[in-house]
């Protein structure tokens, strides 16, 4: 592989996370019913994971491990940080939808619609 | 060494998870937990503090993996001072809501005791961690409790207040991520005293947006002006004490991850005018917009937004003298506002609307309530005998010192609307005949609501008339937070960790 593929790829990964994140963020301030808008911080958390898993991203790279065979391997190997990141922002991305949807269910039982300019009695 | 600053995190959360498991033996563990809880913590945070200002600074690695690679807490004269406030305001809340909800819901008063320990956690895991991604975690743990307790209440709109709070909170919470990529991408670390030592190598275009999503990232816990709209209902709708765990612990964790970022991370010494701009903004709009309202509850929240602003304000003049003022404005705030919150919400207890109109002549109904309520007044407008005129004498001073003459026109001009509105609230509490046709039979606070009240009344009394007592500890904490190469130094350097 040359360099310029690997220039691709990596504009590719962060283009596409870049969108994503746009089009969660569309959803968030314009959609007007509240799963939508959770959905919308949803896309943006993927959007972020994917940028952030786009850092650590290298062009046939090998798990960063020392392994028999792959001794000498450190400059093939991606870099863990970002990964370890990932996981744990993703956790906390299912606890805050968790909690979020908790709250949707609390909202609709008390004005019996997901509509969000039907729930207005504090001043938004 | 009594013991360490992971304590500090660990316990807390254990003490959360045990609680309910604890409750099934014996109901009353629920109550008594969080109190012994907190109030070790308390002792262990003082202890650590005596001794870091003693010795220096104590960094610590968690396990085994030293400073540039792992996650180590620093207790600096800085954190410790705040590590010590936040323990200390959190065993003041506990006093008070000692008995919430007793003998009418066990379930609930389960959640809320789990969850402010949560919450107590993740605001000392804001101030005294060394890594960003982990002051992220914390600052969701944060959220996501804090989330939890807006929603506290089933019958109230408080479900709408918590899911405005979440919506910002979350996109925040995102684009403070985006920052420690973008910084992560560009320095390869996450640890704050590396990134401060290299920051100069970031091209300018990544630093100037990595800080603009910090500010933005950071800004909804700390209550900046674009972000801080969830501010006055969350404060409304959630219960008392919490509203005085908002103001007492949780913004002070947002305005230390801001300050920490502007100063440490970003090595910007002189004056910022971002914070300076932020801040006014800020202050003059909360100021203003708590002038109009009509509930006692969101008054109290605008004047709290308020404060933090002023609190930018001096942290931005990026001086000694006004990272002082800074640190004493956000001390005095940690004490008086839980006092203003504590006598408020039962002075809100005894109105059907949680107005001020509705308030007249509950002064001779509840003497004690209404004379503490008085007292954080007074102590939070800034007259002469108590703390809080202290605090805005010395930003007064600081502003003199640089010239900065617009700033000490808008901070006195503000005073006059702050003292507007609460005189208003005041007067009628003491001067208005009590009305039976709006008000129900008073409750009267318990005893140990009276006493969480006389502990910081009195302390709201020695700081007005000692302020010499706390002067030592604010100008060590300030010199900590102004010195970044000693902080990057006691870091990264290995001689003075401390592993256990």
């Amino acid at each position: 592989m040359n360099i310029e593929n690997i220039e691709i790829i990596r504009i590719g990964v962060y283009a596409t996370s870049i969108l994503l994140i746009l089009i969660g963020l569309y959803a968030v301030l314009t959609k007007k019913s509240l799963i939508k808008i959770i959905i919308g911080l949803s896309i943006i958390d993927g959007g972020i994971h994917l940028l952030l898993i786009g850092i650590g991203y290298i062009k046939n790279g090998t798990a960063p491990i020392f392994s028999p065979g792959f001794e000498n391997a450190s400059a093939q190997m991606v870099d863990p940080v970002p990964q370890a990141l990932v996981l744990t922002a993703i956790v906390i991305g299912f606890g805050v939808t968790a909690v979020a949807l908790a709250l949707i269910i609390r909202l609709y039982r008390h004005h019996n619609t997901l509509k969000i300019d039907e729930i207005k009695n504090l001043k938004w | 060494m009594v013991g360490s600053p992971v304590l500090l995190i660990a316990i807390p959360l254990l003490a959360a998870f045990l609680i309910p498991l604890l409750g099934i033996f014996w109901k009353e563990l629920v109550r008594i937990i969080p109190g012994l809880v907190l109030g070790y913590l308390t002792i262990l945070s003082a202890s650590l503090y005596i001794d870091v200002l003693n010795t220096g600074t104590i960094v610590e690695t968690i396990a085994g993996w030293r400073a540039p690679w792992g996650i180590n807490l620093v207790f600096s004269p800085l954190t410790g001072f705040l590590a010590t406030l936040m323990t200390f305001i959190g065993f003041i809340i506990w006093l008070y809501s000692y008995r919430f909800k007793r003998n009418v819901e066990f379930e609930a008063a389960k959640k809320y005791f789990i969850f402010l320990m949560l919450l107590v956690a993740g605001s000392i895991g804001i101030v005294i961690t060394g890594d960003i991604f982990n002051q992220f975690v914390f600052i969701e743990i944060v959220g996501i409790s804090a989330y939890a307790l807006t929603a506290f209440y089933t019958g109230r709109n408080s479900a709408e207040a918590a899911f405005k709070y979440l919506i910002m909170g979350s996109l925040s919470a995102s684009a403070l991520l985006i920052a420690i990529i973008l910084i992560y991408s560009q320095l390869g670390t996450l640890n704050m005293a590396e990134i401060a030592a290299n920051i100069h190598n970031m091209p300018p275009q990544y630093r100037v947006t990595a800080m603009i999503f910090f500010i933005i990232g950071i800004g909804v816990e700390a209550e900046i002006f674009p972000l801080n709209g969830w501010a006055p209902d969350a404060y409304t709708e959630a219960p008392g004490p919490v509203g005085s765990a908002f103001a007492g612990i949780v913004v002070k964790a947002g305005i230390y991850a801001m300050v920490r970022m502007m100063f440490t991370l970003f090595d910007i010494s002189g004056p910022m005018q971002i914070l300076i701009i932020i801040g006014m903004i800020t202050l003059v709009v909360a100021e203003t917009s708590a002038l109009r309202q009509v509930q006692l509850k969101r008054m109290l929240a605008y004047s709290s937004i308020g404060q933090m602003g002023l609190v930018l304000v001096a942290f931005g003049m990026g001086t000694k003298a006004g990272v002082f003022a800074a640190l004493f404005l956000m001390l005095n705030h940690a004490i008086i506002k839980p006092l203003l919150f504590f006598s408020g919400s039962y002075l809100v207890f005894n109105s059907k609307e949680k107005n001020i109109s509705e308030m007249s002549g509950l002064g001779k109904l509840m003497p004690f309530t209404a004379a503490f309520f008085a007292l954080g007044s007074f102590a939070i407008v800034g007259l002469p005998p108590f703390a809080g005129f202290w605090s805005k004498l010395s930003v007064l001073t600081a502003a003199a010192n640089d010239g900065l003459l617009l700033i000490i026109a808008i901070v006195l001009l503000v005073s006059i609307v702050e003292i507007v509105y609460y005189f208003r609230v005041i007067n009628r509490i003491y001067f208005f005949k009590f009305d039976k046709a709006t008000s129900v039979v008073p409750h009267k606070p318990r005893v140990n609501a009276l006493i969480a009240m006389a502990i910081l009344a009195i302390l709201i009394l020695v700081i007005g008339f000692y302020p010499d007592s706390v002067s030592e500890i604010l100008n060590r904490a300030s010199e900590d937070l102004l010195n970044t190469p000693d902080y990057i130094k006691n870091v990264l350097s290995t001689g003075q960790s401390l592993t256990y």
